[in-house]
């Protein structure tokens, strides 16, 4: 990459004995970012620990307090910052959450938190470190607010892929399946997208491709932009959402994980993704509706005939133990529409308790992905959070406008070329 | 995963630190460098770090130590000197073990004057030393502190 | 010669004291020159690998976090192997290999938890106590030169 390396300040306890310090280097790397420790001294760590005034009694943690201090007080430049401690660790949880929020309110430097144990491979901290790249990088891509010309977005998610085809700002051709063979899938939606627009592949004049499977579709249909879902769900979030300017919240409750962003001008300024087990994510909804014997696209309906369920004993933090509680709260006789709206309520509380914890909640609050159609989910979310949650229009295909409106930024540069 | 081929094995590694105002960190690394007989010496700003088998290390710290008996500190090292894994100019800052020497070196004037005072000690004396009150680490209780301040 | 324990496992003053008086001090370095030393897959900086935590299960439950577990397999061969200890008692500013507080609680409880000699004290805060630190130190290790 011939890119100066992103450089990203590393305010971890616990990372190299929990032997994943060079996964978190290498992760750094492969997104042509570069780990560095902030350079503090022992002076530094006193006055800051005294002036931060959280009486952790770990060293490593009042270290970490005086690096985040010394960057958000601008003695150490980053680009971008990776807070993460060991899983379980409640001393440590209280400082990484603390010192986020002490980042995202001081300065404007993007901020990943992550708790991690000694299975935590590279693989899994890539698309974090890489929204954290981009975002520091590609600045001026993300600042984008109009789609111009005519350009494409492909979202290879877990569980489905997604095309949209926009022209002149407007959303023009849209396709969506079930993602069995990622490029097989890819070439399904795109067809379709082309023909709701009628439009050739010819015609698309910028790809933009997001999601897992980013990479491959990417190369497939050699796209000008490849970029993890984080930064391209946010912007596209915020572009449907009519959000664009100030602070936006958006939620993303995926097949496989969850992610909650919080935005600022369109730009994430801190996010997680992730999710303990399934029990908290769409899998389980679709397991719901199975056992209910409805669609997926039918259970938000049939949930909304319930009150909410909430006194329906349900716990999905572990999808084997939410799908026990499914069949005990039939076989008790609840009525389906209130074991449904459980289920939503569950997979809510699940984001709420592990992932909303870690982000700011700044209104308004934006839930998108397949899974904000489901209404029984927004409700739920939306009484969780005590506020009114937006659903945009063509919010499951957030990723893949984001991936054309981004897209369209490379449109004057193929010109010029 | 890459394999990894270690380097210096069956090495010690060995910190030499110097705070005194009769010798200098380079006056150790220079001492150290007329004895080494080909073992690995690497001046620093606090003394100097030596690597080689433990007996040739030992023979070169018994050496030094005589320059400032109570003045020179000597610790054990995992990495050998410089190596990139643990050097500040690759990590961009210093590695956390760094501050515990900060923490420790601005203490060591207290250990000079111990190591002073006790070898001039008789045996008896020194029991006597070690029986002080200063080593309870029970730190008083604070609403007992508050009642014995209130009967003063 | 015994193999003492010295806590803060990274402490220079301790390390210093029982080398100069004849023992052999057990810290941090120990283990982190026999990671270091021993080939294997390659896991920069200390190469600890994911192993390591899974090791620690000898001493920490799979509920103790990760880092702790590593930290105690650095340790826990130290302490079994160890035949007395000095235990400072307020390492508040120890980083790095001392740099979690619940290790630290850990290994402490170990240390005086087995049947050894041990010798607790605070660091020093003027020339006086520099004294009595040295002193009581000295005389430690001297009375396990006896008992051997």
């Amino acid at each position: 990459m011939s890119e100066q390396p992103v450089r990203i300040a590393q305010i971890t306890c616990g990372a190299e004995y929990s032997g994943i310090q060079n996964e978190i280097t290498t992760a750094a790397e492969t997104v042509g970012g570069q780990m560095f420790y902030p350079d503090v001294a022992l002076k530094d760590v006193k006055r800051a620990y005294k002036d931060f005034g959280l009486p952790v009694k770990s060293p490593d943690l009042k270290l970490a307090i005086a690096r985040a201090q010394a960057i958000v007080e601008g003695r150490i430049e980053a680009d971008g910052i990776f807070i993460a401690s060991c899983f379980r660790c409640a001393e440590a949880a209280i400082v990484r959450n603390e010192l986020r929020r002490y980042i995202v309110e001081n300065s404007r430097i993007p901020v990943v938190s992550y708790s991690f144990n000694e299975r935590t491979g590279a693989s899994t901290l890539l698309t974090r470190l890489e929204a954290l790249t981009t975002i520091a990088r590609r600045r001026s891509l993300m600042a984008r607010e109009v789609q111009v010309g005519i350009t494409m977005g492909v979202d290879s998610g877990s569980s489905t892929t997604k095309c949209v085809i926009m022209q002149d700002n407007e959303i023009i051709g849209t396709g969506w399946r079930p993602t069995t063979e990622v490029i097989k899938s890819a070439d399904e939606v795109v067809a379709l997208a082309l023909e709701e627009s009628g439009l050739k592949i010819s015609d698309i004049e910028a790809i933009g491709t997001t999601g897992y499977g980013r990479f491959l579709v990417g190369k497939h249909l050699n796209a000008d932009l490849v970029q993890e879902e984080l930064t391209v769900n946010s912007k596209g979030a915020v572009y449907l959402a009519d959000a664009q300017k100030g602070f936006a919240t958006v939620i993303d409750i995926g097949g496989m994980d969850n992610k909650a962003i919080s935005v600022n001008d369109g730009i994430p300024g801190s996010f997680t993704m992730g999710g303990i087990c399934a029990g908290a994510s769409g899998r389980f909804l679709e397991m719901t509706s199975k056992r209910l014997g409805v669609d997926i696209t039918e259970l938000g309906a049939l949930s909304m005939k319930s009150e909410g369920g909430e006194d329906v004993p349900m716990n999905s933090y572990c999808i084997v133990f939410g799908t026990q509680s499914l069949v005990n709260a039939l076989a008790a006789g609840y009525k389906r529409e209130d074991v449904a709206a459980a289920a939503c309520h569950s997979v809510a509380q699940q984001v709420y308790e592990q992932q909303l914890q870690e982000v700011d909640i700044k209104e308004p609050v934006i839930m998108v992905g397949g899974s904000s159609l489901i209404q029984g989910l927004v409700r739920a979310m939306g009484r969780m959070l005590n506020t009114e949650v937006i659903v945009p229009h063509h919010s499951q295909y957030i990723g893949a406008t984001g991936g054309a409106l981004l897209a369209s930024g490379f449109i004057d540069k193929k010109k010029e070329a | 995963m890459k394999p990894y081929v270690p380097q210096y094995v069956g090495t010690v590694t060995k910190y030499v630190f110097v705070d005194s105002p009769n010798t200098t960190p380079q006056d150790i690394a220079t001492a150290a460098y007329e004895i080494a007989q080909g073992v690995m010496i690497k001046e620093t700003c606090f003394g100097c770090q030596i690597t080689g088998s433990p007996e040739d290390v030992d023979r070169i710290i018994a050496h030094l130590r005589k320059l400032d008996p109570y003045r020179i500190y000597v610790k054990d090292r995992g990495f050998p000197p410089g190596d990139a894994r643990r050097c500040r100019a690759d990590l961009g800052g210093a590695r956390p073990g760094y501050l515990g020497h900060e923490y420790e070196m601005g203490l060591v004037r207290y250990i000079a004057y111990g190591l002073q005072e006790t070898d001039r000690m008789t045996p008896e004396e020194l029991s006597a030393a070690a029986g002080r009150e200063m080593p309870t680490p029970e730190a008083l209780d604070i609403d007992i502190l508050e009642s014995l301040m209130k009967e003063e | 010669m015994a193999k003492v324990f010295i806590y803060p496992a990274t402490s220079l003053i301790l390390s210093d004291l029982v080398a100069r008086f004849g023992h052999q001090p057990l810290g941090s370095a120990i283990s982190i020159r026999e990671h270091i030393q021993t080939p294997g897959f390659d896991s920069p900086p200390i190469q600890m690998t994911s192993d390591d935590p899974q090791k620690g299960l000898k001493w920490a439950a799979v509920e103790v976090p990760s880092g702790i577990r590593g930290r105690m397999s650095l340790y826990g061969p130290l302490v079994e192997e160890a035949e007395a200890a000095i235990i400072i008692d307020e390492p508040d500013l120890s980083f790095g290999c001392m740099g979690c507080a619940r290790t630290n609680e850990l290994l402490a409880f170990m240390l005086r938890e087995k049947d050894m000699p041990r010798l607790e004290l605070r660091y020093p805060t003027s020339k006086e106590e520099g004294v009595t630190f040295v002193a009581a130190i000295k005389e430690f290790l001297k009375n396990l030169e006896g008992q051997q």
